[in-house]
C-alpha cells in the first residue's frame, strides 16, 4: 500500500499542499486564481498542522484498522480492494459525518455546503498526489508500506541478534554491529 | 417456507441489517433470516425528515443494495408473537414456526405516544419513525401546513428544521426549558434554539400539549398551557420505548428491559440482542439509543453470534453528529457535575464549542456551528488523554486556507496584469 509519508523537518507550514489540493480536487476551474473567487469555496483534504518551530501536513492515514469505516453509515467509506486505501464514495455519502467524529486525526471534513464528507484519497486516480508534487521543500513524498515493513522486520532481527550475543549486564548500545 | 435459519434476527432497523451483513461476511455457510414488521426494510431512519419535506428522493433513502445472496432471506410485514427459547423457536404471525441457532433481536423501539393521543381516532397525527407514516405525512403535508413537532429531542428538532422554509408555520414545543436537554448543555441548546427561530420556527419550551380538537376526522388544533393553537399536522417526536412486548413471559427481561452484557449477549447464551431495545449492564445500566450505536452494536452482535470468544463493546458514548438544515451539531456528552468547562463561542459568529473535563479527561461537550476536529475530542475523551492540555485553545476552529480577502487579492492581481505599469489606479 502507497501512502504519503511526511518529513516534518523540511515542513515550513506554508500550507501551499492546502492550497493546490483544494484547487485541483475541490475547485471547477482547476485554476488557483479562479478557484479563489468560486462559490462555494473549495476546501483541501489536507491540513498543515502545528506552527511555530514545528509543522507538518496531516492527511488520511489509512489506517489499517479504521474507525471511520465502522462508523459509516451508509457504506460510503469503504477499502479500495487494489491499492488498500480508504476512499469514500461520495455518490452514497449522506452528510451524516459520523465518520468526522471517529476520525482519530481528525482528518475527514465536513462540507455543509455539498453535504457530504471530504477525505484524502492520495489522488488515487492521478499519476502522484497533488500535495507532494507542489511541497516546495518536498516535505511529503510517496512510499510503499511494504518498504517499511521490510524496514521493521530488519530492525526486529537486529534487535533479536543483539539480544542473542548481549552476555548478562551488558548494554545494547549498538545493535547494529553485534558482538 | 423452510422453518429454520442459522440465525434469526428480529428487526430490520440499522443494528439488524448490519448484524445481517456482519454475520453474512464472517460466516458465508450460515444462513441468515431477517424479520421486519414494517412493510419495507433497509432504509435510513434518520433521513425520514428530508424525506417529509420533499428534498429526499425516495430511493436515496435505502440503503445500497447487494449483491443476490441466497444465503440472506429478509421477510417483511412479519411480526414475531411469542418465543420458546427451550425449542428455539420464534412464533410468526400467520406464518407459523421458524427454529433458530442464535437469535438476535434488534426490534428497536416503538414511537412514544403522549397521552392527548393515545387512541385518538384523528387524522394527521404522525410519529417520526417509520417510512410508512413518513410517507402518509409527506402526503399529508401538501394540503395541511400548518405544522406542531412535539418533542425538542434530536428527531424533533431535526424534523422542525429540515420542515422550516418549505411553505409551513412550524410550532416546536417541548417539556423541558431547552431544547434537545438530554445531549446538549443549556448555553448550547440555546444556539441551536436561535438557529430554529432564524428559520421563522416557533419555539414553545416548558410546555406540553394538554389536549386536542378535531374537525372532520382531522386534528385541527391543539391546547397548549390553556391557549389553542391551530394544528392540522401533527408530528410526534417523543421518543421512544424498547418494542419488547413479544418477549413479556420468555423469561429475558428483568423490570421490562432487556439486559444485556458488553457482549450484547442476554441471560440466554444463544440469544444477543443490540440498539434501542437493549440495556447494557456494565459498572451501570447504558442505554445509548443512538444511531451510531445501533450501526456499531449490530455489527458487534452478529460477530459475536458465533464467535468462540465474543467482543465487548468498547464505548457506550452517545456520541452523535447532524446537519440541522444549515446548522451542523456534534454531540459529545452531557455536562457531567462537577467538571469544569472549556468554552469557545465568538460573540456573533453562530458557532459554540466547548468540553467538560474532570480530573485532566474530557468526559463531554458539543461542537455547534462548527464541528471540525470532532474526532480528536472523541478520541482524546475514548483514551482519557487530554492531560494538562489547553483544551480552551484546541478549540479554536483553524481558519480556511483561503483568506476573506482571497478575492480582492485576486482582483488586484487582475487588474495587475492588465493595467500597465505607472497607470493611475
Amino acid at each position: 500500500m502507497k501512502v504519503i509519508a511526511v518529513h516534518p523537518d523540511r515542513c515550513t507550514g506554508c500550507r501551499t499542499c492546502e492550497l493546490y489540493c483544494a484547487t485541483e480536487r475541490g475547485s471547477n476551474s482547476k485554476n488557483l486564481l479562479q478557484a479563489a473567487t468560486e462559490e462555494p469555496l473549495p476546501k483541501a483534504r489536507v491540513r498543515v498542522e502545528g506552527g511555530g518551530s514545528l509543522s507538518f501536513p496531516l492527511q488520511c492515514r489509512h489506517c489499517r484498522q479504521a474507525p471511520c469505516i465502522d462508523a459509516c453509515l451508509a457504506g460510503a467509506l469503504v477499502r479500495d480492494e487494489e491499492s488498500g486505501l480508504v476512499v469514500i464514495r461520495e455518490g452514497l455519502c449522506i452528510g451524516c459525518w459520523t465518520c468526522t467524529l471517529f476520525c482519530p486525526y481528525g482528518v475527514i471534513f465536513p462540507w455543509p455546503e455539498r453535504k457530504i464528507a471530504l477525505k484524502c484519497d492520495r489522488c488515487l486516480y492521478m499519476e502522484r498526489p497533488v500535495c507532494v508534487d507542489v511541497c516546495p521543500t518536498r516535505a511529503l513524498e510517496v512510499v510503499d508500506m511494504a518498504d517499511y515493513d521490510q524496514f521493521l522486520q530488519g530492525k526486529g532481527s537486529q534487535v533479536a541478534t543483539g539480544l542473542a550475543y548481549a552476555g548478562p549486564g551488558l548494554l545494547l548500545l549498538d545493535l547494529q554491529h553485534p558482538a | 417456507m423452510s422453518d429454520r435459519a442459522d440465525t434469526v434476527i428480529v428487526g430490520g432497523g440499522v443494528a439488524g441489517f448490519q448484524a445481517a451483513m456482519t454475520l453474512r461476511r464472517l460466516w458465508p455457510e450460515k444462513t441468515v433470516t431477517l424479520l421486519d414488521k414494517e412493510e419495507e426494510t433497509g432504509y435510513y431512519r434518520t433521513l425520514l425528515p428530508q424525506f417529509i419535506n420533499g428534498t429526499l428522493p425516495e430511493n436515496k433513502l435505502f440503503f445500497p443494495p447487494s449483491a443476490d445472496d441466497r444465503h440472506l432471506r429478509i421477510l417483511t410485514a412479519v411480526r414475531v408473537e411469542s418465543i420458546d427459547r427451550e425449542k428455539r423457536t420464534l412464533r410468526l404471525s400467520g406464518r407459523g414456526d421458524l427454529h433458530y441457532q442464535r437469535l438476535l433481536i434488534a426490534c428497536g423501539g416503538r414511537p412514544l405516544v403522549p397521552q392527548p393521543f393515545v387512541g385518538a381516532d384523528c387524522a394527521g397525527i404522525f410519529p417520526v419513525r417509520s417510512l410508512t407514516a413518513a410517507r402518509m405525512a409527506r402526503q399529508w403535508l401538501t394540503s395541511h401546513p400548518e405544522v406542531v413537532v412535539l418533542g425538542g429531542g434530536l428527531v424533533g428538532v431535526k424534523t422542525a428544521a429540515h420542515l422550516a422554509g418549505f411553505g409551513y408555520t412550524v410550532t416546536l414545543i417541548e417539556r423541558d426549558d431547552t431544547l434537545l436537554p438530554l445531549a446538549l448543555s443549556a448555553a448550547a441548546a440555546g444556539l441551536v434554539a436561535d438557529h430554529l427561530r432564524q428559520k421563522k420556527i416557533r419555539l414553545l419550551l416548558g410546555r406540553t400539549v394538554d389536549d386536542l380538537h378535531s374537525t372532520a376526522g382531522a386534528i385541527s388544533a391543539v391546547q397548549v398551557g390553556g391557549d389553542w393553537l391551530p394544528c392540522q399536522t401533527l408530528m410526534v417526536a417523543t421518543g421512544s420505548l424498547p418494542d419488547l412486548a413479544w418477549l413479556h413471559d420468555s423469561g429475558l427481561l428483568s423490570e421490562g428491559r432487556l439486559e444485556v452484557a458488553p457482549t450484547l449477549q442476554t441471560a440466554d447464551p444463544h440469544i444477543f440482542a443490540a440498539g434501542d431495545a437493549v440495556t447494557i449492564v456494565d459498572s451501570a445500566r447504558y442505554t445509548p439509543w443512538t444511531w451510531p450505536q445501533a450501526v456499531v452494536q449490530g455489527a458487534l452482535a452478529g460477530e459475536n453470534c458465533h464467535a468462540a470468544v465474543p467482543r465487548s463493546l468498547r464505548r457506550y458514548s452517545r456520541v452523535n453528529t447532524m446537519n440541522l438544515n444549515g446548522l451542523s451539531l456534534a454531540i459529545l456528552g452531557l455536562p457531567v457535575p462537577g467538571a469544569a468547562r472549556a468554552v469557545y463561542a465568538p460573540a456573533g459568529a453562530g458557532i459554540y464549542r466547548e468540553l467538560f473535563h474532570q480530573d485532566g479527561t474530557i468526559v463531554g461537550g458539543a461542537l455547534v456551528g462548527d464541528i471540525s476536529l470532532g474526532g480528536r475530542f472523541h478520541q482524546l475523551m475514548a483514551t482519557g488523554l487530554a492531560g494538562e492540555r489547553d483544551l480552551e485553545s484546541l478549540l479554536v476552529p483553524r481558519k480556511g486556507v483561503w483568506s476573506p480577502q482571497a478575492a480582492v487579492f485576486v482582483r488586484n492581481v487582475r487588474r495587475a496584469r492588465i493595467l500597465p505599469q505607472g497607470v493611475e489606479r
